[in-house]
């Protein structure tokens, strides 16, 4: 077969990819989803009478027969993310205020965020939505939400029915092809004797289908378009790949830019299957992924990196790339100790950092050993304004912990990867769940001064302070700690019934494509099953909100009940009041030490409550018995979470948001870098194997080298070494990062002169996890972002 | 020193805060002291800290993590030397934990060769040599100073000279040119030199401490100046180091 080389340029391979991304941006409707759904109710009908999995296979192949395709002029590769998303995800929409959150489990909430267009009328839509608040997947998820009461309405805990947030391992299927996966199907299959497995071979077996169908029809439009073109090259390229649309998923890839235009297919029928908004799924580790292919005929790191361009446009999802939170890793260590970057690892770079997109994420797997030049090509991202900049992940740190915690097999060590913003899992093999449940501790602690009363709407959530066997608040102050634990003992009960509950909800709704690629061809057992673990590994969930604010309060109490107990009542009435009345006691509270300075008490603070709570999380069980994970990570939602918590003993004020991930809160740590670590390393790491969220933003006026490679081995020096692999800490190293290196005054400047500062309309930043278009953000974000940055925490 | 934003008049019971501005005028005669003694808050407070040397290793031991990578210790100020006596204890207990230790001075104590055993990188200021000069601007002579550097080039294994430009006071030609007289007057083996450009970081602290802040736009000076300087070391032959 011809070689893509051949035909196109790396130029004009790349000209095309650009092009098809301002293509995509302009797209400011998406309607795939809506059809799709419209199929599937009409095919619950149709199969009413077959087993549920074999149903949801057959509507697979209906949706794939059925959903309008059209492949780009500009497109090398066919295939599209549009129809899985909709134009949903609130911190990418201008229109968004925090106060307006209320969490993610409403299942019919995304039929707000379709306008009628053509023939979709209102009507339409009205009608299909109330055919989704009826099904058994929405009555499951509304028992779930019966469990939580009105717990949720002040955010003390959320949880959610987990869609995407998954790593599958499609090396098998890019080797082998689908028929490849069928034939193994078809031998476990042949062996099955249970009658419900037998029926889920099956149903993978149909579903494969829905990727084949894509390919022929893409392969047609490919021939029609290849017919119509007036060049001589586009005919070329078109036919090439209606020729390549004819092997690829069917078999297995013998090239780079086969192996890429069978993933996409994949990808997008693997999307499609869980529509709408699989938001987080993880490509896994792509330079080891794609490697093999490339060697096969040694193609240079250019025409590489210009395939890898078309490649991260599939990622982006219209005018503002709506498929949020799609990890793409690199480098990393394997189990025997060896660096395994590789060639595809700097194609890869060189296609992110040229395309600078909003999406797919980038993050870098990192270890001691990590070679020189990988930090040199890291610099260019970092201190290349509004580029995006990988997050960084040491691997150092996350073998031990996924291997002692989680209890993963040393043999599947390197194959971690990361769900979503930074959730470690194993791909193809780890249902872990990951946004399951969230808990807010700085909202607990409230209810625990308070008597169980909101200070935000006044109303009574938990026992009194008198139910509780306390006669006075300064009793209450001095025993905080007793009774802030408890509560969350007792919350924690309560979330983890819901969140359960959610999970069984969206288990209704299995996924049979998804899991031949998580381990389903072997066990027979969906990866989403309740009651039989279908994949290697299970957990679930749990993100932590408002350890530092909840530490400093800690500490702020202790200060006032040694040195003031007569103002015990004095504390919780200026609470109640958000300070107005009271700003010396203000004062009083926001001079006690904080977290984030090195000072030991306050940091001790943070330590244990840590790890005490992330060892009750861990005691809780899911669905399947296994434990749940912690994770100290608030996407965005310590913003969230902080509109719903009053003020707070630490001095932070009403509705004001919570500390970021295992941070300090932004202002609270005044004395540079080098103590900030400090403090950060005192936390116990080794307990967080959910993950946990940091970020630092820092002013590249620190860094003198002249170029932006220099730079960056000037960046490893100054903040990933002292910090990954700092030869003096005697405890598990921290092991996630992401930065920001730009200062207040440059984001003010984007904004207020968007074409000077931003010509391409992409300015890009990192909020937790993933990246963003400064621009595209809602204003409440964009200035979370410029308060987040908190340079003084992180000065040299 | 105080921050307007968080002055509250609640703080002082002689009326000396009022919206969010401190009149010192009533501070001066004022005994109680009551804003610092019975509030603690962010609006006023003591612009330095008592530490024992005792409470200040120990700190600086808990520290250490991030003094790997030849990383260690700066003393600074103000001037370090003035508290010679605990300094010097604190720079011994430092080295015999092994930590690498450096210190910025403006070279006037006349005991500071006393302190280069205990010292890895001495970083020192030199303003002018004229010693009249001196004087005017900076209140002493600069003979203690101009001996502390030659000492220090001749014993001392790593030294930093490093001269801060300010308009008015030492750009002048004559003063260069006597700059570059001394540096090339001294040992050279290990000496380094550097030229700063004036800067008024310090402005905004002096406000906050009631003090007034003397300089004036004069003192400011243009790149091209530091630059040009920085060549005509480079141009003696002197080692130059951007730091």
């Amino acid at each position: 077969m011809m070689e893509v080389g051949k035909l196109l340029s790396a130029a004009e391979i790349t000209e095309l990819a650009k092009k098809r991304f301002q293509e995509e941006r302009k797209i400011d409707h998406l309607e795939g989803w809506f059809l799709a759904k419209e199929i599937q109710r009409r095919c619950d009908s149709d199969y009413k009478d077959l087993p549920d999995s074999i149903r949801i296979a057959k509507t697979q192949v209906k949706v794939a027969k059925e959903l309008p395709l059209w492949i780009s002029d500009y497109s090398i590769f066919a295939g599209t993310q549009d129809d899985a998303f909709a134009r949903s995800y609130a911190l990418i929409n201008p229109a968004f205020s925090v106060d307006s959150f209320k969490g993610y489990c409403d299942p019919v909430a995304v039929f707000g965020d379709i306008d009628p267009i053509g023939d979709i009328t209102q009507e339409r839509i009205d009608d299909l939505r109330a055919y989704n608040e009826q099904t058994p997947f929405a009555k499951a998820l509304e028992h779930a939400n019966d469990l939580a009461g009105d717990l949720t309405n002040e955010a003390i805990f959320f949880f959610e029915q987990v869609s995407g947030h998954l790593i599958p391992d499609v090396r098998p299927m890019l080797k082998d092809g689908i028929c490849g996966i069928k034939d193994r199907i078809a031998k476990n299959l042949a062996k099955e004797t249970d009658e419900s497995k037998k029926n889920y071979f099956e149903a993978m077996n149909i579903a494969l289908d829905a990727a084949l169908v894509y390919a022929r029809r893409y392969a047609e439009i490919a021939h029609e378009k290849a017919d119509s073109a007036k060049e001589e090259k586009d005919r070329e390229r078109f036919a090439y790949m209606e020729t390549v649309l004819r092997k690829v998923p069917e078999n297995g890839a013998d090239n780079l830019y086969e192996a890429i235009q069978s993933f996409i297919l994949i990808w997008q029928t693997m999307c499609l299957e869980q529509t709408p908004n699989p938001y987080a799924f993880s490509v896994g580790n792509a330079d080891r992924i794609f490697e093999p292919y490339r060697e096969k005929d040694d193609m240079n790191r250019e025409l590489a990196a210009a395939l890898f361009k078309h490649m991260l446009v599939f990622f982006n999802v219209a005018d503002r790339s709506w498929a949020i939170s799609q990890n793409l890793l690199i480098s990393g260590i394997s189990n025997d100790g060896k660096d395994l970057t590789n060639s595809t690892t700097y194609a890869l770079m060189d296609a992110y950092y040229d395309m600078n997109l909003p999406q797919p994420i980038l993050s870098t797997k990192l270890h001691k050993d990590t070679p020189e030049e990988l930090y040199s090509e890291m610099g260019k991202f970092f201190f290349t304004p509004g580029c995006l900049t990988p997050s960084l992940f040491n691997d150092d740190s996350v073998f031990p912990i996924l291997e002692k915690v989680s209890g993963v097999a040393p043999e599947d060590l390197q194959d971690y990867s990361v769900a979503g913003c930074q959730e470690p899992l194993i791909m193809g093999k780890d249902n872990g769940n990951t946004t399951n449940s969230w808990l807010n501790l700085a909202k607990i602690l409230e209810l625990t001064v308070n008597g169980g009363v909101s200070e935000i709407s006044g109303k009574q959530f938990g026992p009194t302070d008198e139910e509780n066997g306390y006669g006075s608040k300064l009793e209450v102050l001095k025993n905080v700690r007793t009774l802030f634990y408890k509560n969350v003992d007792r919350y924690l009960d309560r979330m983890v019934e819901c969140a359960n509950a959610a999970s069984e909800a969206i288990g209704i709704l299995q996924v049979p494509f998804l899991s031949t690629m998580m381990g389903g061809v072997e066990t027979g057992i969906d990866a989403r099953d309740t009651k039989r673990q279908g994949t290697k590994y299970n957990g679930s969930g749990c993100l932590i909100h408002g350890l530092s604010v909840v530490a400093d309060s800690f500490i702020a109490i202790d200060n006032l009940v040694a040195e003031r107990p007569q103002d015990a009542d004095r504390l919780i009435e200026a609470l109640r009041t958000n300070f107005e009345n009271d700003p010396e006691l203000h004062q009083y509270l926001s001079t006690a030490p904080k977290f984030g300075n090195n000072i030991p008490e306050a940091d001790r603070e943070a330590a244990e409550i840590a790890e005490k709570i992330s060892d009750m999380v861990t005691s809780r069980k899911n669905y399947l018995g296994n434990p749940f994970r912690a994770d100290w990570a608030t996407p965005s939602t310590h913003l969230l979470y902080g509109y719903w918590v009053g003020a707070t003993p630490d001095g932070r004020k009403a509705r004001e948001e919570l500390n970021y991930g295992v941070d300090p809160l932004f202002g609270d740590a005044t004395q540079g870098l080098g103590f900030r670590m400090l403090s950060n390393m005192k936390i116990p790491f080794e307990k967080f194997n959910g993950g946990y969220a940091s970020h630092l933003g820092i002013n590249p006026g620190y860094f003198k080298k002249e170029s932006y490679e220099e730079k960056g081995i000037e960046f490893k020096d100054k903040v990933i070494g002292p910090l990954f692999y700092n030869p003096k800490n005697d405890t598990v190293s921290p092991f996630y990062l992401y930065v920001n290196v730009t200062t207040p005054e440059m984001l003010r400047k984007v904004l207020a002169e968007p074409k000077k500062y931003a010509p391409s309309g992409v300015y890009i930043m990192r909020i937790h996890g993933t990246f963003v278009n400064f621009l595209d953000l809602s204003p409440d974000i964009q200035e979370d972002i410029i308060a987040r940055l908190d340079p003084e925490s992180a000065a040299m | 020193m105080t921050d307007e934003k968080w002055l509250e008049s609640s703080f002082c019971p002689h009326g000396a805060i009022r919206e969010h501005t401190l009149d010192r005028e009533v501070c001066k005669n004022c005994t109680g002291m009551e804003c610092i003694r019975l509030h603690r808050g962010k609006g006023i407070k003591y612009s330095c800290q008592d530490i024992e040397t005792g409470a200040l290793i120990e700190e600086i031991l808990a520290a250490q993590m991030m003094y790997y990578d030849d990383g260690g210790v700066t003393f600074t100020g103000g001037e370090c030397t003035i508290q010679f006596d605990e300094l010097q204890t604190v720079l011994k207990e430092l080295k015999a934990q092994e930590i690498n230790t450096a210190i910025e001075s403006n070279g006037a104590h006349v005991k500071l060769p006393e302190l280069f055993p205990y010292i890895d990188h001495l970083i020192l200021d030199c303003k002018l040599i004229n010693e009249e000069k001196h004087k005017e601007v900076m209140g002493i002579s600069n003979r203690i100073i101009l001996e502390n550097i030659r000492m220090a080039a001749e014993k001392h294994p790593s030294v930093h000279v490093r001269v801060p430009l300010i308009g008015g006071i030492n750009n002048g030609e004559e003063e260069i040119k006597e700059l570059l007289t001394f540096f090339r007057s001294l040992p050279q083996e290990h000496i380094t030199f550097e030229v700063l450009k004036y800067h008024e970081y310090g402005k905004q602290k002096w406000a906050e401490c009631g003090l007034a802040y003397t300089m004036d736009e004069k003192a400011k000076v243009a790149s091209e100046e530091v630059n040009a300087f920085r060549e005509r070391i480079n141009k003696a032959g002197l080692r130059y180091k951007g730091t």
